[in-house]
């Protein structure tokens, strides 16, 4: 059989959009690596130092939206200390130098300056998406000149990330007569919002889909709002508290039920459960609603909604919920696909084993759970597993530290065990609760899918850990967190740590002598270690140093060599 | 629905050419249904397409199923133009989807070929520039490799492997350490 001609593959790649199958058919053979590699135009960079930012343009001349992850996750939990790393500038300053033509840049756990900003406003003449997750380090000034410059933007999303308050002139700053927005969500802005501008801003662009607001929006403001936005289907209300009067209340829920494309509700800050009221004509079409800012809302009121929401895929509440309300999930949501119960006043009612149970058996079609409860037993995660052998994401999180099963008082493996058992292309764990060595086992024998693990406050010995790192044939990124591993686990990894993208390890049992003969024998890995008391790890006697206590490592593989804004509190062994 | 159109219409719809296969097989086909190849079409205007048009790169089997493809699609798009034209009544936008299912039917069951026929329909696709064809079959194989490794791709498709062991290690490695 002959070739495919080069025209043809490229019209083949065309259709191949995801970035693991274009990374497949770049190792096909020479001309489909340079034909995919030269037609490339969306490259995902895992971890911002596993590659130069140059060599990406090299490889992806034509690139045109560029994906680039920074901290490790549990930077999420405060753990990476500031001034780690993971600036933006030197990834903005290679594109504009090489790739003028971007039109998205997405960007998650990176430091973001005012003159990162200012520096994409300015360089990039087609700019229309940027996406900021979890970002930090610039301000309202920062958005000030991306509002002015990129005349053609569409997406301008600052989803969880967090902006110093300079002034609120940038909401009047978006192209006139109008816009090309169909994204806007500042919904993480802590500061004032001028509202006439939001208004005047909302009425110049037609195309609006997706529109989260912060909580200093009063309720007149978006009643008036809405009635510009017929189209939305994604909506972050802001505070439900200032600015609520009768008139507001009658427009804003007469305006809601015009917005027949409302798939999906957020917002709701300091919403009490008589206005929430409002709201029900909508909920019949949400796909996706997110409650776990309004802690004010009742049980019952939430109840209440949630029972006419009975197409919703995506659901976040706050724990207050309680059992009860799980059960009644359960009952109307048959088609929930994701499901995040956060831990909301500590002192209100919480969620057990008993409301995640309901929820198993009532929404079957459940891939993703993030939960947050009070307690646990072996047999309710047995039952779990076995009603939802499809999750693809299993996050536990038992409020007191270390509990045993509520009723046996045994350790959870077993529990934890069914679900790696039973859920066979399970990609996400974590774990909590009283564990021991058993589990991990579980683990490695079972979890062959699995991608990333984190474990907190578990553990018994190193062959736990060892059990994973043997076990896990597709794990990619380990995160740990205050548990026994020691030297003997962290060694045993050698041979996976280049066949994963990052390991992690904070308040474990582990000392700089293990740390340096593991980056002695692993080149290609960058072995970091962040000690934040300051001292400076060459300068102690070598064999004192050698056993002091390593507080946090953070090892990735890298083909980029050593990286070179390492802050003094870090040393790369 | 082709009935739709003006008598001018009608009288160059009628016009026919002769498509000649590598093995020499000859095949009459309206001028609507020829052109939706745009390597004919430009022979039709340049007027070279008196006593047939030699395709030495297409065989007859292969041919055939072409012409089937072409003319299912012409006789598509000038019903969508017939019913176009008119009043866009709630009949018309009926007649609209169901040409669009049937289209969407015939065109899943002429893409149930094997991966050889595939091949060559993909290549005369190109080499006869059928936009929409091109686009279904590269479409198949696109679907055909999702989710595959490059070794079952290489095997899918008879590709031989011409990257060293050093070059195909160094790619999977900047592969996947940078950008999976």
């Amino acid at each position: 059989m002959a070739y495919f001609p080069e025209e043809v593959v490229e019209h083949i790649l065309g259709y191949v959009t995801s970035h693991r199958d274009r990374n497949a058919t770049s190792l096909v053979c020479r001309a489909w690596y340079h034909i995919e590699r030269r037609s490339r135009r969306s490259v995902l960079v895992s971890n911002c130092y596993a590659v130069r930012p140059e060599r990406v343009h090299v490889r992806f001349p034509r690139m045109r939206s560029l994906s680039v992850k920074g901290k490790p996750h549990f930077a999420d939990f405060d753990l990476v200390p500031a001034g780690w790393g993971a600036r933006a500038d030197p990834w903005v300053d290679s594109c504009a130098r090489a790739c003028p033509g971007l039109e998205e840049l997405r960007l998650k756990r990176m430091v973001v300056t005012d003159e990162c900003l200012k520096r994409i406003a300015g360089s990039f003449t087609n700019f229309k998406s940027l996406v900021l997750v979890s970002c930090e380090g610039f301000s309202t000034a920062g958005l000030t000149t991306i509002a002015t410059n990129c005349r053609f933007l569409k997406e301008l999303d600052l989803q969880e990330s967090v902006v110093e308050h300079r002034g609120h002139q940038w909401l009047h700053c978006f192209p006139k007569p109008s816009t090309s927005l169909e994204s806007l969500n500042f919904a993480c802005l802590a500061g004032e919002v001028n509202a006439h501008a939001l208004e005047r801003l909302v009425a110049r662009s037609p195309n609006l889909k997706r529109l989260r607001l912060n909580r200093a929006v009063p309720f007149d403001v978006l009643s008036r709002i809405l009635g510009r936005t017929p189209k939305l289907e994604d909506l972050g209300t802001g505070s439900f508290v200032r600015g609520n009067n009768a008139a507001a209340y009658v427009s804003l829920f007469a305006a809601l039920g015009k917005c027949s494309s409302l798939k999906s509700l957020s917002g709701f800050w300091d919403a009490t459960g008589l206005f929430l009221r409002g709201i029900f004509s909508v909920c019949k079409n949400l796909t996706c609603l997110n409650l776990s800012y309004a802690p004010l809302v009742q049980s019952a009121d939430l109840i209440n909604i949630i029972r006419r929401c009975t197409n919703l895929h995506v659901l976040w509440l706050l724990d207050h919920i309680g059992d009860e309300g799980m059960k009644v999930v359960a009952f109307s949501c048959p088609h929930l696909q994701e499901l995040r119960v956060f831990p909301g006043n500590p002192s209100a009612t919480t969620v057990t084993e008993e409301g995640l149970v309901a929820i198993s058996s009532g929404c079957r079609k459940l891939q993703y759970v993030l939960y947050f409860c009070n307690r646990m037993t072996n047999a309710a995660l047995i039952t779990i597993a076995k009603n939802c052998p499809q999750l693809t994401s299993f996050r536990l999180c038992i409020l007191e530290l270390s509990s045993a099963d509520a009723v046996t008082g045994l350790p959870l493996d077993e529990g934890f065990g069914a679900i790696v058992q039973s859920c066979k292309g399970l990609r996400r764990l974590s774990m909590s609760g009283l564990l021991t060595d058993c589990v991990f086992l579980y683990i490695g024998m079972y979890a062959e899918k699995l991608e990333m693990l984190s474990v907190a406050f578990a553990g018994g010995t190193d062959d736990g850990m060892v059990y994973v790192l043997n076990g896990c044939k597709n794990l990619k990124k380990l995160e740990i967190r205050d548990s026994p591993f020691g030297d003997t686990a962290l060694l045993a990894g050698m041979d996976r740590y280049e066949a994963m993208r990052s390991l992690w390890m904070s308040s474990c049992n582990i000392t700089l002598g293990a740390c340096k003969t593991l980056a002695a024998s692993m080149p290609s890995v960058n072995v970091e270690v962040i000690n934040e008391a300051g001292a400076s790890i060459d300068e102690v006697d070598e064999d004192a140093s050698n056993a002091t206590k390593v507080e946090k490592l953070y090892l990735y593989r890298t083909t980029a060599g050593p990286r070179g804004d390492v802050p003094g509190f870090v040393s790369i062994l | 629905m082709a009935s739709a159109g003006s008598g001018d219409e009608k009288a160059a719809a009628a016009a026919m050419i002769t498509l000649i296969s590598s093995d020499n097989e000859k095949f009459e086909v309206t001028e609507a249904t020829a052109t939706l190849s745009q390597t004919i079409r430009h022979m039709i205007e340049d007027g070279c397409t008196d006593g047939g048009v030699p395709l030495p790169n297409v065989t007859s089997k292969i041919l055939a199923r072409v012409i089937e493809y072409c003319k299912k699609h012409a006789t598509a798009a000038a019903g969508e133009e017939g019913s176009s034209s008119s009043f866009s009544d709630a009949a018309f936008l009926e007649v609209d989807r169901a040409f669009l299912e049937e289209l969407e039917e015939f065109d899943d069951a002429f893409l149930e070929v094997d991966r050889a026929t595939l091949f060559d329909l993909i290549l005369a696709a190109n080499y006869l520039d059928i936009k929409g064809l091109l686009n279904l079959t590269c479409q198949k194989v696109a679907d055909s490799v999702k989710g595959k490794t490059p070794e079952q791709i290489r095997e899918m498709y008879n590709i031989v492997n011409d990257l060293t062991p050093e070059e195909e290690a160094e790619i999977r490695r900047e592969t996947q350490w940078a950008f999976e």
